[in-house]
C-alpha cells in the first residue's frame, strides 16, 4: 500500500488508540505477570496508579 | 436604617440593645434574627458601602510559616464582608466532624449537627440553596457526597433594602470598632473611630463581634490587652488553634464510565471518607473535587493517554490542533487538625494607621495533614478499582513527600478558629451558646468558633449557628425583660 493511500485508510482514532496502548503496555511490562497464589483482583500500587494485580500482566 | 458614618447614627438617636460588629454573614444574620424579634440592633462595619484600598489595608498582616495568602487580600472589609468574593460552595459540616476523636488530641465540639439541622430550612433561605440529598456511600470506605454551588448570595445586595426599611437594626458604615472596654464580668462598650477620628464609646447590653476568623480574634486580644484582660478573662487558648482547609491537586483519574455518577454543571463531582474509613486509617475527614474534562471522542483518547503517557499525548494533541489535559483531574481539600501552636497573636512591630497592632499569624500544616492527603486518595483510588469504576493516579510530589507546591491554590481562604467553642476554658474561648467564658454580655459569631474545621466550605455552618446564636439571644434578651 502507497504511503497516501495508508495514511487515508488509517483513521485518527485507530492512531490514537495505538498510541494509548503502547506506553500504557509499557508501563505494565515492568512488572512480572501475577504467581499462580496471587489473587487477579487484589489492589497494587505501581507509579501512583492503584490498579488491579490482573492488569500488570 | 443605614448611616454613612457613627456621627449620623448618634444624631439619630436609635439605641441598641445589641451591638454587631461586622456585616458579613454572620452579623448579618445575626442582626436580622434580633430585628425580627423586635430587639434593637446596630451593626458597625468599619469599611463603606463598596471596596476601597483605604479600608482593605488595615487587614494587612504577616504569615509565619507555610506560604498563605496575603491577609489582606485573602478577606474583604465592607458592607457584606466576604459574602462579597465567595464562591458560593455550600455543605453543611459532617456529624462526624462534630464527635471527638480519640486519635486527634482537641477534637469534639460541645454540640453536635443536630443543634444545627433545625436551623437548615432558615440557611436554604438565607443562601438560596435548594435541599440537600443524603449522602451516597460507594464503598465501605467512600461517600458520594453534595457541595451545592449556590448563587453565591452577597449578603449586602441581597439584604440592603431590608436593612434600609428596618426600624429595629441600624447598619453603620465607616465605623471601625477599635476596641472593647471590660471589667471581667461584661463589656461595658465598644470604641469606635469614624470619619477620621475617635467617636467615644457606644454602649448596649450585648456585643457580639463577627468580624471574620481572623479579624476577631486581633480585635479580642488587643481588646483584652487595654483592658488587662477584662474582656475576655479565660484567654489561654484565644488566638489559637487557628485553621484552614488546605487544598492541591492530587492526581488524576480515568473512568470507565463517565456517567456513573452525575456531575454539575461544570463537569464536577465530590467524595469523602466514611467515619470508619477515618478512624481506622487515622486521618481527618477530606474531599475530593473529581473533574471530569469536558471531552469526547477522539479528544477523550488523547485525554486518557495524557494520563499514562505525557509526552505520547502532547504529540497527539498537537496533531488535533489541542492542549488536553488527563482525562480527570483530582483536587483534594482536608480538614486541618486543631493545634494550638497554629495562632493569630498581635504584631509587635507593625500597627495600623490607627496604632492598633497588625495581625501576625502563625500556621504550619504538619505530618497528618500529609498523611490524610496521601492515604485520602489511596482510599478513594482503592473504591474506585474494587468497584470498577475507574482508575487513580496519585502525584509524584505526593507520594515522594516533596514539599507542597507553591504554584497552587493552597488553601480556601477559609479562616476557622481562634475563638474556639468548648466546655473547657484553657481549651476554648466561647461556650455552646457562642458567649465568652467568664462574660455575661460577650458573643461571638463566624467561623472563628470552629472547634473543627471538619471538611467543607464553612459559609453554610457559619449561617446555621449564626441563625441559631440569633433565637438563643432573642430568647435570653426576652427572658431578662420579662423578669424585669
Amino acid at each position: 500500500m502507497a504511503p497516501a493511500r495508508f495514511a487515508q485508510a488509517v483513521t485518527r482514532r485507530s492512531i490514537v488508540q495505538v498510541l494509548l496502548a503502547v506506553p500504557a503496555l509499557a508501563l505494565f511490562r515492568q512488572h512480572a505477570a501475577p504467581a499462580p497464589q496471587e489473587r487477579p483482583d487484589e489492589l497494587v500500587e505501581v507509579n501512583g496508579w492503584i490498579l488491579k494485580r490482573s492488569e500488570l500482566a | 436604617m443605614i448611616f454613612e458614618n457613627f456621627a449620623s447614627f448618634r444624631s439619630s438617636g436609635f439605641t441598641p440593645t445589641v451591638v454587631v460588629i461586622g456585616s458579613g454573614p454572620a452579623g448579618v444574620t445575626i442582626s436580622r434574627k434580633l430585628a425580627a424579634a423586635g430587639i434593637p440592633v446596630a451593626i458597625l462595619e468599619a469599611g463603606g458601602a463598596e471596596y476601597s484600598d483605604e479600608s482593605q489595608d488595615f487587614y494587612r498582616g504577616k504569615t509565619v510559616g507555610d506560604p498563605y495568602f496575603d491577609l489582606d487580600v485573602t478577606r474583604l472589609r465592607y458592607f457584606g464582608g466576604c459574602s462579597n468574593h465567595w464562591a458560593g460552595w455550600c455543605r453543611l459540616m459532617d456529624a462526624v466532624d462534630f464527635e471527638p476523636k480519640a486519635r486527634v488530641p482537641d477534637t469534639g465540639w460541645p454540640i453536635r449537627r443536630s443543634d444545627l439541622e433545625p436551623y437548615l430550612d432558615e440557611v436554604h433561605g438565607i443562601l438560596d440553596l435548594v435541599p440537600f440529598r443524603d449522602d451516597v456511600p460507594i464503598s465501605e470506605d467512600i461517600r458520594w457526597v453534595q457541595l451545592i454551588k449556590s448563587p453565591a448570595v452577597r449578603f449586602a445586595e441581597k439584604y440592603r433594602s431590608e436593612i434600609e426599611q428596618g426600624a429595629n437594626i441600624a447598619l453603620v458604615l465607616d465605623s471601625y470598632a477599635t476596641e472593647l472596654q471590660g471589667d471581667g464580668s461584661k463589656v461595658t462598650g465598644a470604641a469606635v473611630w469614624s470619619a477620621g477620628k475617635a467617636q467615644g464609646t457606644l454602649a448596649a447590653d450585648y456585643y457580639v463581634p463577627c468580624t471574620g476568623g481572623l479579624e476577631n480574634s486581633r480585635l479580642l486580644l488587643w481588646s483584652n490587652e487595654r483592658s488587662n484582660g477584662g474582656v475576655v478573662p479565660h484567654a489561654e487558648a484565644l488566638g489559637r488553634y487557628w485553621m484552614e482547609h488546605p487544598q492541591f491537586e492530587g492526581g488524576n483519574a480515568i473512568m470507565k464510565n463517565p456517567d456513573q455518577f452525575e456531575m454539575d454543571a461544570v463537569s464536577e463531582a465530590f467524595f469523602s471518607p466514611s467515619a470508619e474509613a477515618m478512624e481506622r486509617t487515622g486521618i481527618m475527614n477530606f474531599g475530593v473535587r473529581f473533574i471530569q474534562m469536558p471531552y469526547s471522542g477522539a479528544k477523550r483518547l488523547l485525554a486518557e493517554l495524557a494520563c499514562v503517557a505525557p509526552e505520547s499525548a502532547e504529540w497527539a494533541s498537537e496533531s488535533v490542533g489541542s492542549r488536553l489535559r488527563c482525562a480527570a483531574q483530582l483536587y483534594v481539600s482536608w480538614e486541618q487538625a486543631p493545634r494550638r501552636e497554629n495562632r493569630i497573636v498581635l504584631s509587635s512591630t507593625e500597627r495600623d494607621s490607627l496604632g492598633i497592632p497588625r495581625l501576625e499569624l502563625h500556621w504550619r500544616k504538619n505530618e497528618i495533614e500529609h498523611r490524610t492527603l496521601l492515604e485520602g486518595l489511596r482510599l478513594f483510588g482503592k473504591t474506585l478499582a474494587e468497584k470498577d469504576y475507574g482508575r487513580v493516579r496519585i502525584a509524584d510530589w505526593i507520594l515522594n513527600g516533596d514539599p507542597y507546591p507553591a504554584d497552587q491554590e493552597l488553601a480556601g481562604n477559609h479562616h476557622m478558629g481562634g475563638t474556639r467553642m468548648g466546655d473547657d476554658v484553657k481549651k476554648s474561648v466561647v461556650d455552646r451558646d457562642q458567649k465568652v467564658h467568664g462574660m455575661a454580655n460577650l458573643y461571638v459569631g463566624g467561623s472563628s468558633v470552629f472547634t473543627t474545621s471538619g471538611q467543607c466550605n464553612p459559609t453554610t455552618t457559619i449561617v446555621a449557628l449564626s441563625a441559631r446564636l440569633g433565637d438563643h439571644l432573642a430568647r435570653r434578651i426576652g427572658q431578662s425583660a420579662m423578669a424585669r
